[in-house]
């Protein structure tokens, strides 16, 4: 993981957001800036008066925040998850992408689980469940599941960046101390890539596991109460599939993002938007067909309290936001993803901000409609959020991309070892794999000489 | 014979084991807080059976997270020199 300095000219393009500070990272700081204001001021107010100054009454009790705390956990399986996935399958054409996924993850999990904190109206009770939480609540298995997917997250993000560290460390000139605190101590020598390689390799096989339990278990806080529409079995792989669905379409728009500003058009290339595409066509169906199973079960068993929901959804009060989610989630991708031979770019990141906004549709159809039509005797109500949770949830959104773009200004979003690696070892390391899937090149001798083909 | 390490190199690596420390202090309190929360619950006699099957899952992951952790840095920092 030395790496010599013709590599590093070469690779001059990914040292340069980080060398130099244009007008428009200002511009970007100062836009999302506004926004986080605007949320502080919002959450500021609630935390003032109340959450009444919100749109949330009973009985709709959870409505934008847990709709956001749904969302990010899901987009954050963008990253740890497919970069886990693609380093254990050895799927080369992931180096220039995993730190990207990686990081969407880190930052996206301090927001998602910021929700929680924004959700409630007295937010020193928090210690409530540090001192006094019941294992029986599926809300604490949530807190330890996430708990346990930020920590290793974060690891999974920072191992791998300890060698592009040490490059910044001993080759940008500003910045050293930081750099070379961060780096702990790496020289790339034989001893320290041993260890760097096998923690890498434990922590891909860790996060998967840890990964799909998050979002399995952030489908039991909805799918353990008898609520109408959220008593599902299927809830788990449905929110995990969702998730997966959200993460990819994130890390699509991520890259199309990053590749235009920085004009890493070398490293991010049409067949990466191509084989992330042909991912997010799979997920479009498996998506549809977990959609399809969901609501065909609700409907044929037509429990009267189930179809009030199911109502409110397809024709009621809901129906924009149902209809919108199904556009944006299985028509528009079906309709730019099936051929991606010519303009893969455009298309993928077309469908992918489709995903994106039709997947937060669709956390919201799940939170709200049901809680708008409870099994319990309440009034039906219909929540409109106030400027308290559109401001919370515009700042929520700045602080994820304004955390994004710091990441970005301080260390490679592509890793450089990782990119030199593919050069020097990886071209050899995939035709070595090719040879052992194909059949051996010599000729068995034919049985007792009479099986030989003659032309 | 090595030079001594300069004041900047010093700070340098009080910090690294710093962040070290941390990292095992904050996995080090989450298992720490799950511990907490069984024994409440078997002191109140709360169902401590589901404290304890839903420990017996997550202590080992927050265990084997900081086996790796701690080996990581262990192993760099004391093959890294001042660096």
């Amino acid at each position: 993981m030395a790496v010599p300095d013709a590599t590093l000219e070469r690779d001059a393009a990914l040292f340069a957001p980080i060398a130099r500070t244009g007008r428009g990272f200002y511009l970007t700081v100062a836009v999302l800036g506004l926004a986080i204001l605007w949320g502080a001021i919002a959450y500021w107010t609630q935390f003032n008066e109340g959450l009444g100054v919100t749109g949330l009454q009973q009985p709709v009790s959870w409505g934008f925040y847990v709709t956001n705390f749904v969302f990010f956990i899901g987009i954050s399986h963008a990253g740890t998850l497919i970069s886990a996935i693609l380093r254990l399958s050895r799927a080369e054409w992931r180096r220039p992408i995993t730190r990207m996924a990686e990081v969407i993850t880190v930052m996206v999990l301090f927001i998602g689980a910021g929700q929680i904190l924004v959700d409630l109206g007295r937010p020193d009770r928090l210690f409530n469940v540090i001192r006094y939480g019941r294992y029986q609540s599926p809300l604490l298995w949530d807190a330890t599941s996430i708990s346990a997917y930020l920590t290793a997250s974060m690891f999974y993000l920072y191992l791998p960046l300890i060698p592009d560290i040490a490059i910044l460390r001993d080759r940008l000139g500003k910045r050293r101390f930081l750099y070379s605190v961060l780096a702990m101590g790496w020289t790339g020598s034989a001893h320290q890539q041993k260890i760097l390689n096998r923690a890498i390799a434990i922590m891909a096989v860790l996060v998967i596991p840890i990964a799909v339990s998050v979002h399995t278990v952030v489908s039991f806080v909805f799918s353990m109460t008898i609520q109408p529409a959220w008593h599902s079995s299927i809830f788990g792989p449905y929110f995990v599939a969702g998730a997966i669905f959200s993460g990819i379409a994130a890390l699509i728009v991520a890259m199309a993002i990053v590749r235009r500003i920085y004009h890493l058009q070398a490293y991010l290339k049409p067949i990466h938007f191509r084989y992330l595409g042909h991912l997010l066509l799979v997920m479009t169906l498996l998506w549809f067909y977990l959609t399809f199973a969901e609501y065909l079960t609700g409907y044929y068993g037509n429990e009267p309290e189930e179809m009030k929901v199911f109502w409110s959804k397809f024709t009621g009060p809901f129906w924009p936001t149902f209809w919108a989610m199904l556009a944006l989630n299985f028509v528009v991708p079906m309709a730019f993803l099936v051929n991606l031979r010519n303009h893969a770019v455009g298309k993928t990141v077309v469908a992918s901000v489709a995903v994106v906004l039709g997947m937060w549709l669709e956390r919201f159809n799940i939170v709200v409609p049901t809680l708008s039509n409870p099994r319990l005797p309440f009034p039906v109500t219909h929540y409109w959020p106030t400027w308290v949770e559109w401001g919370e949830t515009a700042g929520s959104f700045g602080l994820f991309i304004l955390l994004y773009v710091l990441f970005v200004k301080f260390f490679p979003i592509i890793s450089i070892w990782e990119i030199q690696e593919g050069r020097e070892a990886g071209l050899k390391d995939v035709e070595e794999r090719l040879r052992t899937y194909l059949p051996d090149d010599t000729t068995p001798e034919p049985a007792h000489g009479r099986a030989r083909v003659t032309t | 014979m090595s030079a001594r390490p300069s004041e900047v190199d010093r700070r340098v690596r009080a910090l690294q084991w710093a962040i070290a420390a941390l990292a095992v202090v904050f996995i080090g309190g989450i298992v720490t807080w799950i511990a907490h929360l069984i024994r409440t619950a078997w002191r109140l006699g709360d169902v401590p059976s589901a404290s304890i099957g839903i420990s017996i899952v997550a202590i080992p992951v927050f265990l084997v997270l900081l086996g790796v952790i701690v080996s990581v840095f262990w192993g760099l920092l004391r093959d890294g020199g001042s660096r």
